[in-house]
């Protein structure tokens, strides 16, 4: 089943379109990434989908039905920033939430634990840190333990410690079965925890499906020879080899991640009748995948 | 509705700001009465005594409910001013969008700050009322509920200042200019009609046409006019000459002015982006 389905969704702020007709789904127990510097369009997706923005065009579904305020409060939500009533202590705060949210109050304790919040749980919002504040928001989202969750940016404002234990609570939320969709402008993130991913650039959706196949890391030889034009035919033959491509006065032949071996292609080239004047592995980091992908 | 005041009650019990203004109010209703009643007792009787007109105690039954609802009308503004704060709080915290996340619809959000609006009314106006029987019972008179229909527009003009105040909370979203835009509107209406009296007295006295008092007709005053001071003899004088009292009609256009507000701030927070 899908939990979420987006459909042909726009947002416009006077003339700044800020979703394009994005279009796609989120199947039930993935992790779902939604991917894109600054400015994208993740949290107006997100606002949208939640009924904090209203959509220009477009629309969506929820657990495969029309939209409802019931289905919100079966969702955990971090939305950009934590909202908590600033002179308000975190349990009175999260009784706020739970009332909202149809539950009892017997909740709070346990999630308050989980974000390690309990030793402040009776100070005011206002005392609290960057990083304790962000802990509440994603306490608050646990409340009720719901199967599925939304993170918008979940480890803004955290310390390295902190990112690391929001990271391995999402893990483990997610072997539980939960289904989490989490908006984050950080690859590296995107790509340690979740395991489906859209690609959002200036409201436009560039690509989505499986983690492991968008952001595929791949390793890249890059050759030289006198002749390039009769180096790049004779590469075309090499197995193993992906998208060859010539760049400048070399040719970039690109292999599936750990997969490239240069003793193989100097061979290759040299039973061929090429005597290579260059050879050099590059390994492509994601943060050039994600630049590739997004310029 | 219930289960919507109930959470609103947990983000005010524990607020200083709330305990505090209602404090101020309350404490405001009695010692304002409280200074009419000693202020009329000790200056206007004696002026009275000289020989300018026959005894007048504004705090006589039948006159009670009118002097203790004009006078507490003039303390309104507190409350209003509590509901800004209130309202504007949640757009500060971002906490209007944080309900809808975690379940409310638009239009609950909306109406629990209606609701608040006006419950605030009611127990102000149950205020009055109890300060009208107490200082009534002070006067020595017996009980009448004569005179009674001044609390009903004690009511509506609570409800007209409550109103504008989320109105203006619901459009603007920043405490200080929200409150900053409150008293300039309030201010600015004063000065308005102030001018449409005038005109209404020209046309009365020049031209013969009598529109009634039109400063009345604008939001604020239309609530404000139906809430005067007991008329004492001088007034009475006066009154033979000044444009035709046309309650109804101003009771019409406040009910009508509240029901705006009403609609106006409801469309405001369901229809634009949180």
């Amino acid at each position: 089943m899908e939990i979420l389905t987006v459909e042909n969704l726009s947002k416009n702020y006077g003339k700044i379109q800020a979703l394009k007709g994005v279009s796609f789904a989120v199947p039930a127990g993935t992790v779902f990434g939604i991917l894109g510097p600054n400015g994208s369009g993740k949290t107006t997706l997100l606002g949208i989908v939640m009924d904090v923005l209203k959509a220009s065009g477009g629309g969506y579904k929820i657990f495969g039905a029309a939209p409802t305020n019931q289905q919100r409060k079966q969702i955990g939500t971090l939305l950009e920033t934590p909202n908590f009533y600033h002179y308000l202590s975190a349990v009175q705060n999260l009784k706020i939430a739970a009332a909202i949210k149809g539950h009892g109050v017997e909740d709070i304790d346990r999630v308050l634990e989980i974000v390690n919040l309990s030793a402040r749980k009776n100070s005011r919002f206002s005392t609290y840190s960057l990083g304790m504040k962000q802990r509440l928001a994603i306490g608050a989202a646990l409340l009720g333990n719901p199967d599925v969750l939304v993170f918008d940016e979940p480890t803004n404002g955290l310390d390295p410690v902190g990112i690391a234990e929001i990271r391995e609570l999402i893990k483990k939320l997610s072997q539980q079965g939960k289904t989490i969709i989490m908006a984050s402008h950080l690859l590296d993130e995107v790509e340690k925890v979740c395991t489906h991913v859209a690609i959002l650039k200036q409201g436009t959706l560039i690509t989505h499906g499986d983690v492991n196949e968008i952001l595929v890391n791949e390793d890249t030889v890059e050759v030289s020879a006198p002749d390039i034009s009769q180096l790049e035919n004779i590469l075309k033959q090499l197995p193993g080899a992906g998208k060859i491509e010539s760049v400048d006065k070399t040719v970039r032949i690109y292999f599936p991640s750990g997969t490239a071996n240069l003793a193989a292609v100097n061979q290759f080239c040299f039973n061929n009748g090429i005597v290579l004047s260059h050879l050099q592995l590059k390994k492509k980091s994601l943060e050039s995948k994600f630049f590739e992908l997004t310029n | 509705m219930l289960k919507l005041l109930k959470t609103e009650w947990l983000k005010l019990k524990n607020y200083n700001a709330f305990i505090v203004l209602s404090s101020f109010f309350a404490l405001g209703v009695f010692t304002t009465n409280y200074i009419v009643f000693t202020v009329n007792k000790n200056i206007v009787n004696k002026v009275n005594a000289v020989g300018l007109g026959t005894s007048f105690n504004p705090y006589d039954f039948t006159r009670t409910w009118q002097t203790t609802s004009y006078a507490t009308g003039w303390l309104l503004m507190l409350p209003a001013l509590l509901l800004i704060i209130l309202v504007t709080n949640e757009f500060n915290y971002r906490t209007n969008r944080q309900n809808i996340i975690d379940g409310w619809s638009r239009q609950e959000f909306i109406s629990v700050k209606i609701a608040l609006a006006v419950i605030t009314a009611l127990v102000t106006t149950l205020l009055v009322i109890i300060t009208a029987l107490t200082f009534g019972a002070f006067s020595g008179t017996s009980f009448a509920m004569d005179g009674f229909s001044h609390v009903g527009y004690f009511l509506l003009k609570a409800l007209s200042y409550n109103l504008l105040a989320v109105l203006i909370s619901v459009w603007i979203r920043r405490t200080g200019f929200a409150i900053g835009l409150y008293f300039i509107y309030l201010g600015a209406e004063n000065i308005i009609s102030q001018l449409l009296d005038v005109w209404s007295l020209k046309l009365r006295s020049e031209s013969k046409i009598d529109l009634g008092s039109m400063g009345d007709y604008l939001p604020m005053n239309a609530s404000d006019g139906l809430l005067t001071f007991p008329d004492n003899p001088l007034k009475s004088m006066a009154k033979a000459n000044l444009p035709t009292d046309y309650t109804w009609l101003v009771i019409i256009m406040a009910v009508l002015y509240v029901v705006l507000f009403y609609i106006l701030s409801r469309r405001s927070v369901v229809k634009s982006d949180q």
